[in-house]
């Protein structure tokens, strides 16, 4: 139980500049993803707070104290490497208790860690074998998840700990995560490259980008009110939908409007940067726009592109005069191309973007 | 048809494959028939050896192996020209040998490896100019240093000294050793060590409980070309050696029997000389291939 807090880091390679001044606070026994694209910054980020990279500037505090002089074979954190970094010259036995072989551990307690944390990750049979470089990718991920997690260090660091598994042990993997996570009631910093994992085990996420935490939120807050465009873009699937016209004050409230149509923008009072006239970025998200529905204010005819049938659901293809959404219905739908539907996009459900700094204009 | 053209090309691979076997087989004999020659002269009586036409059947003598250990040896002192008959037999020169080689390999090893390591993981400031420098000792032709460093060894005291010609060999080798080495380490994944550091093994224990293993195969390789190049040498065992601390090739060249050279003696030495050396690259063949193809003829990164 361990509270981490990171102020200002930074840290280059050569001229590439992975962290751009972190500022980042994890409560202690809170379990935060890092979620980013490749090469965003997430890996330095934790190899950093383990104490393998040293920031170039900036502080690293466990429960208040600096960590920076500490080396990482004192700090007391256990990490997962992306790389899963398995020793190749020992047995998965000698993997896993390695960490506690070297914290002088007695063999009786070593033999019972190593095969309970074997069990728990369905490894046990494996145990014996001599060369980690003939498991399969999965195996080797699992081997490399035990040794992390034989011991009860400070904090956890998973580096995309079940990107490589197959789709249905990753949602087991999941699932496994939420309940270790309860059970040891310790500080983990998960990170991913996949938003759906990142929500469905984190509390908190941060979203990290070119070595900038752009918004750390709980995943409710990312998906409603993302700040930034990237944020936006880079959580939920389908993609958001984007498109770019003019904000106009009207008598009944803003307007938003391209060559092709008008959205009126309901509960805008919380827009205070908006300017009459200005050129903006309005997003809608595509299960919130409506197919089908009743008539409103925001009511469109919309031709249909393209229909993609995903058993619960369909994503479909739009088009509105020059612009192209996509929208999600529940259900198999037959649409046909060239249909037309009727689509509602709900002015309360929109967010609307700076054109120029691609800032959120709450 | 078809079945027509399915002979051809069986008969097409058929006369490929001799034809590559065929070339092997040249290129091995080409390779192996002076080594054949020089034990075959060994095992030569000296008016057999210079048989013509050459004996290709003749029953063997063990005359010269026993001669190289029982008989008293002649050699020319190099600078002089003087001819010397030494009070023992050949296996001082052996013992001088194992022992040169021996230590000034291990000297170079671990030397060398520390500092590989410490290239390739620590990488000071100038890594690549340093690398560049210690590299740089080795492009002078050795016959060119080979004047000053014999008035260099003789006003220090190290002429004719086994610590002299250690540390003669053991600068020689460096080089070969770090560049090696570090390529070797530059291959082990960063994150396998950093694993380990956050695994609470201090820099040291991952040096040697998890670097080192790594590298294994490289260390063999190294060791080997190591060994060849001390085991060889000549020039400089020539100019900084007396009786005392001769080595074998030199003595192998000053030996003369009691009527001109005596050939089969010669042979027998080189036999038994070539012996361990064989032994040597026979056990470490894999390790040498793998040193050759990918160990030396990388930049630093």
């Amino acid at each position: 139980m361990t509270r981490v807090e990171i102020r200002g880091l930074k840290k280059s390679f050569g001229p590439v500049q992975a962290l751009r001044g972190i500022n980042l606070e994890v409560e202690s026994g809170a379990l935060v993803a890092l979620l980013g694209p490749t090469g965003a910054g997430k890996t330095t980020l934790l190899k950093c707070i383990a104490g393998v990279e040293e920031p170039d500037a900036g502080d690293i505090l466990f429960d208040g104290q600096s960590v920076l002089g500490t080396p990482a074979w004192r700090r007391d954190v256990a990490m997962f490497f992306q790389t899963y970094a398995l020793y190749p010259h020992m047995s998965v036995y000698d993997n896993i208790a390695y960490p506690l072989r070297e914290r002088k551990w007695s063999r009786q307690e070593i033999d019972r860690s190593v095969k309970n944390v074997a069990e728990k990750l369905r490894i046990a049979h494996l145990l014996d074998r001599k060369d980690p470089s003939t498991l399969s990718g999965g195996e080797m991920q699992r081997v490399a998840l035990a040794r992390t997690l034989v011991r009860n260090p400070r904090i956890f660091l998973l580096d995309e700990p079940i990107s490589n598994l197959d789709a249905k042990l990753r949602e087991e993997m999941r699932t496994e995560f939420k309940r270790l996570h309860k059970e040891l009631k310790q500080t983990i910093i998960y990170a991913t490259p996949d938003f759906l994992e990142a929500f469905a085990i984190a509390e908190k996420v941060a979203v990290i980008k070119d070595g900038v935490i752009l918004q750390y939120d709980t995943p409710i807050n990312l998906l409603r009110r993302p700040k930034n465009r990237f944020v936006a873009t880079f959580i939920g699937s389908p993609t958001i939908n984007i498109m770019r016209g003019v904000v106009r004050r009207m008598a009944y409230g803003w307007e938003f409007s391209t060559s092709s149509l008008r959205i009126q923008l309901s509960d805008v009072g919380h827009y205070s940067k908006l300017l009459d006239g200005s050129e903006v970025e309005l997003a809608v998200r595509p299960r919130d726009i409506v197919l089908e529905g009743p008539k409103n204010r925001n009511t469109f005819k919309a031709k249909v592109v393209a229909a993609e049938r995903l058993g619960y659901e369909t994503i479909v293809t739009l088009s509105l005069g020059d612009v192209e959404l996509k929208a999600v219905t529940k259900g198999m739908r037959s649409y046909k191309y060239g249909d037309e539907v009727i689509i509602n996009i709900p002015g309360d459900r929109v967010i609307l973007f700076d054109v120029s700094s691609g800032e959120a204009m709450y | 048809m078809a079945n027509l053209r399915n002979n051809r090309r069986g008969r097409r691979k058929i006369v490929k494959t001799t034809l590559i076997y065929l070339s092997t087989i040249i290129a091995v004999i080409f390779f192996i028939f002076p080594i054949y020659w020089l034990v075959a002269t060994s095992l030569k009586t000296r008016a057999q050896a210079f048989s013509t036409p050459p004996l290709f059947v003749w029953e063997p003598t063990f005359r010269n192996f026993i001669d190289i250990f029982l008989k008293r040896q002649t050699e020319i002192e190099a600078i002089t020209g003087q001819e010397l008959e030494l009070a023992t037999g050949a296996e001082i020169f052996f013992y001088n040998s194992f022992v040169v080689t021996f230590s000034s390999i291990a000297i170079a090893t671990v030397i060398g490896v520390l500092a590989a390591y410490s290239f390739s993981r620590y990488k000071p400031a100038g890594t690549s100019t340093l690398m560049f420098f210690i590299l740089s000792t080795r492009m002078l032709p050795a016959i060119v240093v080979a004047i000053p460093i014999y008035f260099f060894y003789r006003s220090l005291g190290l002429y004719n000294t086994y610590i002299g010609l250690i540390l003669l060999y053991t600068m020689f080798n460096l080089p070969f050793a770090v560049w090696m080495m570090k390529s070797f380490f530059d291959e082990v994944p960063r994150d396998i060590e950093q694993a380990a550091l956050v695994d609470g093994s201090n820099p040291v224990k991952v040096f040697y409980k998890i670097a080192l293993p790594q590298v294994l195969v490289g260390l063999g390789a190294t060791i080997g070309f190591l060994i060849i190049n001390v085991w060889n040498e000549f020039l400089f065992a020539l100019l900084l050696t007396e009786r005392a601390t001769r080595t074998v090739p030199v003595m192998i060249a000053g030996t003369r029997g009691e009527v001109g050279i005596n050939w089969g003696l010669i042979a027998a030495i080189e036999t038994l000389y070539i012996l361990p050396a064989l032994v040597l690259i026979f056990l470490l063949q894999r390790f040498l291939l793998r040193g050759m193809t990918f160990g030396t003829v990388r930049g630093v990164k």
